[in-house]
């Protein structure tokens, strides 16, 4: 019995990630005290809270079963639009938000339809998302950034709630909750779920597929709305560069989590835990002063060596089920 | 007794064939009613107008006297009509429950799932079945038969008056079989109606109460009483002839070098000592239980598993095969997988790929670029021989039936001209008329000079197509039967020869 409860705690996704992460914590503050420093802890949990709200934006669809490399295009033309509205309109921060959401939405659920509409791969049609709404990005801002970001948004990124813990954390908990809620208590996160295990017999178990596809690409885009909109919160400006950098790391992220990349099979809590890994190793090598080219090569091998832990896993479980049976 | 469905006089044609022709059958509430038929007679296609997967050209089908024509699976299962098919259709990583109720989870997309209810509701129908597992349980942990009774039961919560099962039994165990029956004559006494698809005419026999029999898109029985049929009856209708028994004479063969031969080779998968020589002309069978290795002596004779001890010889020649590609190209050897679909063949891809796979390399070579041509001009003539029924040759080989791939699938090695060929279980799934040609074909490949290593679990198939039997358990070769056709006598010496482990 004990050995079964152990092996059940083991088999959970996050423990591997959380585990590592603790260890990780308490091996740098023991080495450089100064990991653990008021302003330290401000900026490494101001970027794990941008970071899982985008990597939440791609875990949906890894769940569905596809990818989307449109996520960081999505990001960045939201993030713009949204400085632009309140910089040359005067739009209030709220009701620019509230556009930028809706724009995201749109354009995720637009990407989502077309895919279960036309029944090519999520692949090519975010691949060419991807280039448009980079190239509506650069033909509206001609590569140059938006500097009006009123105060209040600039506070928001900027500013802390209580002790050193950023108000960025607040959407990062909110999605976060609503994403383990969604794919665990609600009608849409089970059929994402299901179509992701077996598009087969969620049709013909009476699942519309066309929706939950749709749904699912609609949801991915608002949480890379909100990404590009707390980014433009935390980094003060309009960059049209918004969204570049975010494929690896949103794969990343929910794969070192336990994602499998077929779907049907993703974790928020070790999502969470691999946005966590993956700060901490970019920071800790800042604070080493380690060659930055050197995270790439550490996350990389990190993807792996993630990768590798789960499918070790799947072996043991088939396993263990032989066995059984 | 009410007519819970109804075919009438329906007809389906597809692009070059008629698949139905005027195809009618009455499934009665109470009652479970065969549809018999070889690959390719119209089964599925009768399943896929029933359930809306495909409409009927001409003719009706009515359930309780309305008439109803589902545009989907979906819609067919809402009205009543539930199809539990032979692959396995369920949510894996979803619980029992939530599979059986999945598309009752909520009223609208953003409903939160009652969990409590669907695994309380779920558990009556888990009840009915007899299926002593907890609605929790992730569906992933359950065995092939509880899967299959879990899908009984998601098409029974649904209402459903009419219960088609295609191959049912076909991955149960007699004991699992024994159990599913207990509980589909349960569902029959409770009025289903149940439709029932099998090849296999024991189990027919044993549940069902009427017969359809169709052939080549006609009826060849409606609706019969099987009390008033034998099964030669019922045999003769399936193939319009009596099954036929074998009367092959045994084949000399004449005493050559060994085209290969293996002496005291041993392999990683575990096989030691074996001693085995196939002849050119020679068909060896090979017999053993399921586990006894014979497959994996196949895959380690084409050099998938290493080879730790020992001698291979081909021709007289000492061997070392490192790979499947130096054993067709520098060794003549092929390779006719157990499991068509997986390993045998590329589903996807057309028959012309599929027959010239093998060809591809040795045609390129030549030419430095390949052309349809060239790959036609090898593969056309086999295909031909083998009388492969496609529409043409860029068909899709995945829409073929299960015979005519298996022709394909033996067609691609003798296209390479192979001299040493293994055929693993080439009647799985396949009917009695292609099995019969099938084994036809394998003495002629003989006859012209390839060395057959004959793989079956199929005793009958065994003793009419194979000229001496060599018997293998546990990884090891136990004994040889020459095979004389006297069923008695060789299966007596086979089962001997098994049986001596316990003894020893």
């Amino acid at each position: 019995m004990a050995i079964g409860t152990f092996t059940r705690a083991f088999n959970n996704d996050w423990i591997g990630p959380g585990l590592v992460s603790l260890a990780a914590v308490a091996g740098i503050s023991i080495a450089q005290p100064s990991f653990l420093s008021p302003f330290n802890i401000f900026v490494l949990l101001s970027a794990i809270s941008v970071n899982m709200v985008i990597a939440l934006g791609q875990l949906v669809i890894i769940a569905i079963g596809q990818m989307n490399l449109a996520l960081g295009a999505f990001g960045g033309l939201v993030a713009i639009t949204f400085v632009a509205l309140m910089e040359l309109y005067g739009v209030p921060p709220i009701l620019a938000m509230a556009v930028g959401l809706g724009i995201g939405t749109v354009a995720g659920m637009a990407s989502g339809y077309t895919i279960a509409r036309s029944g090519i791969s999520a692949f090519i049609i975010t691949l060419a998302g991807l280039q448009i709404f980079k190239g509506i990005n650069l033909g509206i801002t001609e590569a140059q950034p938006f500097y009006g970001v009123p105060q209040t948004v600039r506070d928001f990124g900027n500013v802390t709630m209580i002790g050193p813990v950023p108000w960025l954390v607040v959407p990062m908990i909110m999605a976060s909750v609503g994403m383990w809620y969604l794919l665990n208590r609600m009608r849409i996160g089970r059929y994402i779920l299901a179509v992701g295990n077996n598009p087969h017999a969620a049709e013909l178990s009476g699942i519309n597929q066309r929706a939950t596809i749709t749904w699912a690409h609609g949801i991915s885009g608002l949480l890379a709305a909100v990404g590009g909109m707390m980014l433009v919160a935390k980094l003060q400006i309009g960059q049209p560069t918004i969204g570049d950098d975010w494929l690896i790391s949103s794969f990343a992220a929910p794969v070192i989590g336990g994602a499998v990349l077929s779907g049907g099979h993703v974790s928020v809590a070790g999502t969470f835990f691999g946005v966590v890994i993956i700060a901490i190793i970019t920071q800790a090598l800042v604070l080493f002063n380690i060659d930055p080219f050197l995270v790439q090569v550490v996350l990389g091998g990190l993807i792996l060596w993630a990768v590798g832990i789960n499918r070790w896993r799947e072996l043991r479980v088939a396993k263990l089920q032989a066995e059984s049976q | 007794m009410s007519n819970a469905l109804q075919v009438a006089h329906v007809s389906k044609s597809f692009p070059g064939v008629r698949a139905l022709n005027d195809v009618s059958m009455t499934f009665h509430a109470g009652s479970v009613h065969a549809l018999l038929g070889e690959n390719g007679a119209g089964k599925s296609t009768v399943i896929k107008i029933v359930t809306g997967i495909y409409h009927q050209d001409e003719g009706e089908v009515t359930m309780e006297g309305k008439p109803v024509r589902f545009a989907n699976p979906r819609q067919a299962a809402a009205g009543g009509l539930g199809v539990v098919h032979q692959e396995r259709n369920l949510i894996n990583r979803f619980s029992v429950g939530e599979n059986i109720m999945l598309d009752r989870l909520g009223r609208h997309s953003l409903s939160s799932v009652d969990y409590t209810g669907i695994h309380g509701q779920a558990e009556k129908w888990l009840k009915l079945l007899e299926l002593d597992v907890d609605p929790r349980t992730i569906v992933s942990r359950l065995s092939v038969a509880q899967m299959q009774l879990v899908e009984i039961g998601k098409a029974l919560s649904l209402q459903s008056r009419v219960l088609l099962l295609d191959e049912p039994t076909a991955s149960l165990t007699p004991n699992e079989t024994t159990v599913l029956f207990r509980i589909l004559r349960k569902l029959r006494d409770d009025g289903v109606a149940i439709g029932f698809v099998s090849h296999k005419l024991e189990e027919v026999f044993e549940i069902c109460d009427r017969v359809t029999v169709l052939r080549d898109g006609q009826n060849a029985c409606d609706s019969a009483d099987l009390k008033q049929l034998k099964r030669a009856d019922v045999v003769h209708m399936m193939i319009g002839r009596a099954e036929r028994i074998s009367r092959r004479e045994p084949r000399q063969t004449p005493n050559t070098q060994p085209y290969i031969e293996l002496k005291n080779y041993a392999s990683a998968d575990g096989h030691r000592n074996i001693n085995l020589s196939v002849r050119p002309g020679e068909i060896v069978g090979l017999y053993g239980l399921v586990g006894a290795g014979r497959s994996e002596l196949a895959k380690a004779m084409l050099g998938l598993a290493p080879q730790t001890g020992g001698q291979v010889l081909i021709k007289g020649r000492l061997v070392k095969v490192g790979s499947v590609a130096e054993a067709l190209h520098e060794h003549g050897m092929g390779y006719v997988s157990e499991d068509r679909k997986q390993e045998g063949l590329i589903l996807l891809h057309s028959v012309l790929a599929n027959g010239g796979i093998t060809v591809w390399r040795k045609l390129a070579a030549k030419l430095g670029i390949l052309t349809d041509q060239a790959v036609i001009s090898h593969v056309d003539p086999v295909l031909r021989r083998l009388e492969l029924k496609t529409p043409s040759l860029y068909q899709t080989i995945g829409n073929l039936s299960g015979g005519n791939q298996q022709k394909v699938s033996v067609a691609k090695w003798i296209a390479a001209g192979v001299n040493f060929l293994i055929i693993d279980e080439p009647s799985v799934g396949i009917d009695i008329k292609t099995k019969a040609y099938l084994h036809d074909l394998i003495h002629e490949l003989a006859n012209q000079g390839t060395a057959i290593l004959l793989i079956t679990s199929d005793m009958p198939e065994m003793i009419d197509v194979a000229d001496r039997i060599v018997v293998m358990d546990g990884f090891e070769i136990k004994g040889e039967v020459e095979n004389d056709r006297n069923y008695e006598r060789v299966s007596k010496g086979i089962i001997g020869f098994i049986h001596g482990r316990e003894a020893a």
